[in-house]
This record gives structure tokens, sequence and C-alpha cells, in this order.
């Protein structure tokens, strides 16, 4: 690691600047191995995949030369006028999904605890071992619940109360419908944690005076909980908006974006035009576009946070 | 105790019981299928529990010379990548948690937005790098990526962490003649090692679910990690042996599972501390 020592060094080596004369300013030093990994793997590799997307480059030739064509051509393709739609109800839907869900069990383990019923840290557990799980296995068990052959797990059960299969997996709109699910099955966990610990946050005292007034238990959510646990809710929203986004390992194995193209998110898209269309410059315009999403929504983040961080 | 608290309490576990069951079931459903022969799998009727349970799909996976190869990569490359990003995150997030320096905050802003950027952005140009230094297919430099992806998130969560600490700690430390980086190491490093913990873990479990850098920047079926090798698996087996794709899938689950529900305590509290929300 490259942070300075006071203590003198012990071998008296000839060393081109003596620390003692020339002294490392102290941030940098400390700062130092974060901005090399941030300069070598993340600032230039983004700086070439903005200078790619004004090339023709693939995947099947070495040379490439410079144009615009490239970045006319992917933003003009109709497919992904379909693609960013599929990609804004994927979201949308997951996002909703995550927060309402992830609230629920927040507020409903948070009751269990504060009642000491049981079973509140094993319905915990389950719900985070959803999302401590590589992206393509879960959409390889959900293509095993879903499927629609005799081991599909969803259709085995509603063919045992007399309901005829569903096209879980084939059919355009229910495709969309079962990643939507699929990811909502994986990313509550994160609302619910981050949530059940706004709610450890919210005063006492405030439940106490909404009992008094005579409030009930929807209002006391809606007038007090809520708008306490309002900056959190925000930042939640910021987080598994980003992290939705930049989901497809999971569409990958359930649809592989799929049927005809149902469920193809903006990400899956680039990742398609690398490795199906081995176009590598169409998908650095894409990835651009990814990246314009992620810098939008990290100045909201910082917005939402104001000041907070000058602790 | 008030009827109405007992009739809620009643609701509460109604809630209980429906979560666990959204979140458990497709977990046990493969589950179930991992222990059946291929005709039990084919049977169309509805039955959770298999009627002549067999544990030989898990040795058809371990036996598949890939399968247990693909485990091991994932914990050399979790391993590389989380203990990487605590050595590089802990003295940047020290320096951001103590020192003011001009340019902190646009600094901070800077990797939080690193945070966001999928690695998809950064693997195309990366994987050109690797091609023409010639070291794509490499376990350890393929590590160097993992390091970096994780470092933002490592430096983010223990600035938190190392804010919680009381600057008397190491301030009373250099009083006594320590340097800055002696009190780092020998006073703050210890006091923050629940949230060095933490970090670790969930590094570690992002790092095992890690698809993208991987699939671009290793090819030999020897050098895959499991997030990558499940979708080969998943191609070979899916149609005829699906009992030993729920076998593989469990397996590879499993690691993930323990590391988590051991050290979960840590994540939970990491959460609590406020040290994910910046």
């Amino acid at each position: 690691m490259a942070v300075p020592s006071a203590r003198p060094l012990p071998r008296a080596l000839p060393r081109p600047p003596a620390p003692r004369r020339v002294p490392v300013p102290e941030p940098v030093a400390w700062l130092a191995p974060l901005l090399a990994i941030a300069t070598l793997f993340f600032l230039w590799p983004i700086i070439n995949v903005i200078r790619l997307a004004f090339t023709d480059t693939t995947l099947l030739r070495e040379d490439y030369g410079y144009t615009l064509e490239t970045f006319s051509q992917t933003l003009s393709d109709p497919a992904l006028g379909h693609v960013l739609g599929v990609t804004a109800v994927f979201v949308a839907a997951s996002v909703a999904g995550q927060l309402l869900l992830g609230l629920a069990i927040a507020l409903i383990v948070q009751r269990a605890v504060a009642r000491g019923l049981h079973g509140a840290v094993l319905v915990r557990t389950v719900v985070l071992c959803g999302w401590v799980m590589p992206g393509v296995l879960i959409g390889v068990i959900w293509q095993i619940v879903l499927n629609e052959g005799p081991y599909g797990l969803v259709n085995s059960a509603l063919d045992t109360v007399g309901v005829a299969p569903v096209s879980w997996l084939s059919d355009t709109g229910l495709a969309l419908v079962s990643v939507v699910i699929a990811n909502i099955w994986r990313g509550t966990a994160f609302t619910m944690l981050l949530l059940y610990a706004a709610l450890h946050t919210v005063n006492r005292e405030l439940y106490d005076a909404a009992r008094v007034d005579g409030a009930g238990r929807l209002r006391t959510l809606w007038h007090v909980t809520l708008p306490q646990i309002r900056p959190v809710l925000l930042v939640n929203v910021i987080l598994i908006t980003i992290a939705t986004l930049n989901t497809f390992d999971m569409i990958l194995s359930l649809t592989g974006g799929g049927p005809a193209q149902a469920t193809e998110v903006l990400a899956l898209h680039t990742f398609n035009e690398v490795f199906v269309n081995f176009s590598l410059a169409a998908g650095c315009v894409l990835a651009v576009l990814l990246l314009l999403a992620a810098l939008a929504l990290t100045a909201v983040y910082r917005r939402l946070l104001g000041g907070r961080d000058e602790a | 105790m008030s009827h109405g608290d007992r009739a809620a309490d009643r609701w509460t576990y109604v809630g209980l019981l429906c979560v666990l069951l959204f979140f458990g079931i497709p977990l046990l459903w493969v589950l179930s299928l991992s222990l059946r022969t291929q005709e039990d799998i084919l049977v169309t009727s509805l039955n959770p529990i298999p009627d002549s349970p067999t544990l030989g799909n898990y040795g058809d996976v371990l036996e598949s010379a890939q399968f247990p190869r693909f485990l091991l990569n994932s914990g050399l490359l979790a391993a590389i990548g989380s203990f990487g990003a605590l050595a590089i995150a802990a003295p940047s997030a020290y320096a951001f948690s103590r020192l003011r320096f001009r340019g902190r905050e646009p600094l901070l802003v800077a990797v939080l937005a690193l945070q966001m950027i999928s690695p998809l952005i950064v693997a195309f140009p990366l994987y050109r790098y690797f091609a023409s230094l010639g070291m794509l297919d490499s376990i350890p430099a393929t590590g160097l990526v993992y390091i970096a992806i994780l470092t933002p998130l490592a430096t983010w969560m223990l600035k938190g962490f190392f804010d919680g600490i009381p600057q008397d700690l190491d301030e009373a430390a250099m009083i006594d003649g320590a340097s800055r980086y002696r009190a780092f190491r020998l006073v703050v490093l210890p006091v923050a090692l629940p949230g060095l913990t933490a970090v670790f873990v969930l590094t570690a479990l992002l790092a095992w679910a890690e698809f993208v850098i991987p699939f671009i920047l290793l090819s030999d079926p020897s050098n895959l990690p499991i997030s990558v090798g499940i979708l080969n698996f998943q191609g070979t087996y899916q149609a005829n042996s699906t009992g030993i794709l729920a076998a593989g899938s469990m397996l590879a689950i499993l690691p993930a599972i323990v590391l988590f529900v051991a050290l979960q305590r840590f994540i939970v509290g990491a959460f609590t501390a406020g040290a994910l929300k910046g």
C-alpha cells in the first residue's frame, strides 16, 4: 500500500525524491490506490467506450475506422424504440413491486419482532436468499418453476385445481410479467433491509400521538410512518432503479430476451449487439446510453442526500 | 392483551406465511426436483415430495469434470475481489472520513457514480486491452477487474463505518506519537472489524454473482466461475436432465447461502448503521 510512514526508512538505499524534503500531500497518498484503480479500470475504459462508439469496430476483425454511421444507425434502429419501451415497463413494474412488497415485509417483520412472534428471522433470511444468488441462477430457477413442460411448478399447481396451463414464457405479454416477477423475487430483499432499518428511526412518540388522536393503522402508516422515512424511500427508489436498469443476467437464462424480443431490455440489447451481432461499436453506443442513465440517477441521488454527508 | 392485538397477530402470521411461501417455494421446488430421477420429474401431476428420493443427480454433477472447477474458480475470484477491494478501499475510506481536503466532495460523488456504473459499460474496452496485453482467459487478471468493480461500494460502506468511530480514538493514538498510518492500522482497523466483515461478506456475494466480467474475459471452461458455467450447464441439461440442472443450481447457491446465513448479522447491522445509504 502506498501509505506514508513517519518513521525513517531503515535501509539507506538511494531514493530519488527524499520523502522528507518533498512531502507527498497526505490525502493523495491515502487515495492513491483508489485513484489508480479508478483510472485504470473505469476512467480509461469509459473514455474508450465513448471513442469506440464513433467507430465501426467489430469483434470479427482488428482494424477499424472512425465514423458517425454506427451512432446514427444504432439510435435510429426501430428495434431500439421497442427495447426502450420494454425497459421502461420492466424497470417501472420491478421498482413499484419491490418497493411495495419490501415495505410490506419490513412492516410485517417489524411488527412480528416487536410482538415477539415466531418466524420473523426465518422469513427475513429466506427473502435475502434470493438476493445473494447469481442472476443467471435466478433465471434458471424461475425457468424451472414457470416451465410449460411437465416439471413446471406453477402450471402443475394450476392443473391440480383444474385451471388450463398458462404460457408464462412463450406468450409475449406474459413473458414480461414473468421476468418482472422473478426480478421482484430477486430484489425485494434490498428494499426490505433498507426500510426495516429506516422504520427503527421513526420516533415512537409520533405513534403514541397518532393513537391518542384515534388514527387507525393505515392512517398512521400514511400520515406518520411514510413521511418520516421519505428520504430513505427516495434513495431506495434510485438505488433499485439503477440496479434494475443494469439487470440482464437473470433475463438471459430465463427467457433469453424472447419470445420475439418481448423481454429484451437495454442492458441485454447491448450485450446482444456485441455477442450475437458482433458489433462492438454498436454495443459501445448503447453502453454510452446506459452510462448517461447511471450518471443522471447519480445526480438525482446526490441532490436527495443534499449536504447530509458532512457529518 | 387486547382482542385487537391478538387479531392483528393472526394477520401478521398470515403475512409472514405468504412471504415465506412466495420466496421459499421456488427454492424448495428446485430442491425437490434435484432429488428425483428423470422419470419422476416427467410425471405431470403435482407431487411436492419425490416418491423415491435419490442423491444420484448430485453425484452426477460432482463427477462431471467441470462443475467442481466452476465452484473453485468462483471461490478464487471472490477471494481475490473481496480482499483486494478491502485493501484498496480501507485507506481511501479512512481519508474520506477523517481528512478534509480540496476536491473531497466531488471525489466522493465520483466514487458513488462508479458504483452506479454497470460492469457492462467498461467490459468492452477492457476486453480489447486484455486481448492486446495477452491477458485474456487469466483468472488473476480477471480478479483485478473484480477488485476494481467492488472497490467503489467497499469505499462508501467503509467510510460509513469509519464515520461511526469516534475521532478521539485515533487522535489519542497520534498524540501518543503514532503516525496517522499507525493509528489507522493499529487502532481504527481493529475497532472497525464488524464493518470490514460486513463489506467482505457483501463484496464476496457480489463477486460470486458477477456475470459480465468473467463472461467476457474468460472463455476456457476450466477457467469459468459458476455464474457463467451454469449457463453452459443449462444449455446442456435443461431439456433431458432437469434433475441434474436442479442439483447443479442447488450446489451453486449453497456456498453463497452458507456464507450469508453465517454472517448475515453483519449485513443487517450494516444496513441498520446506515452504511449503505452513503
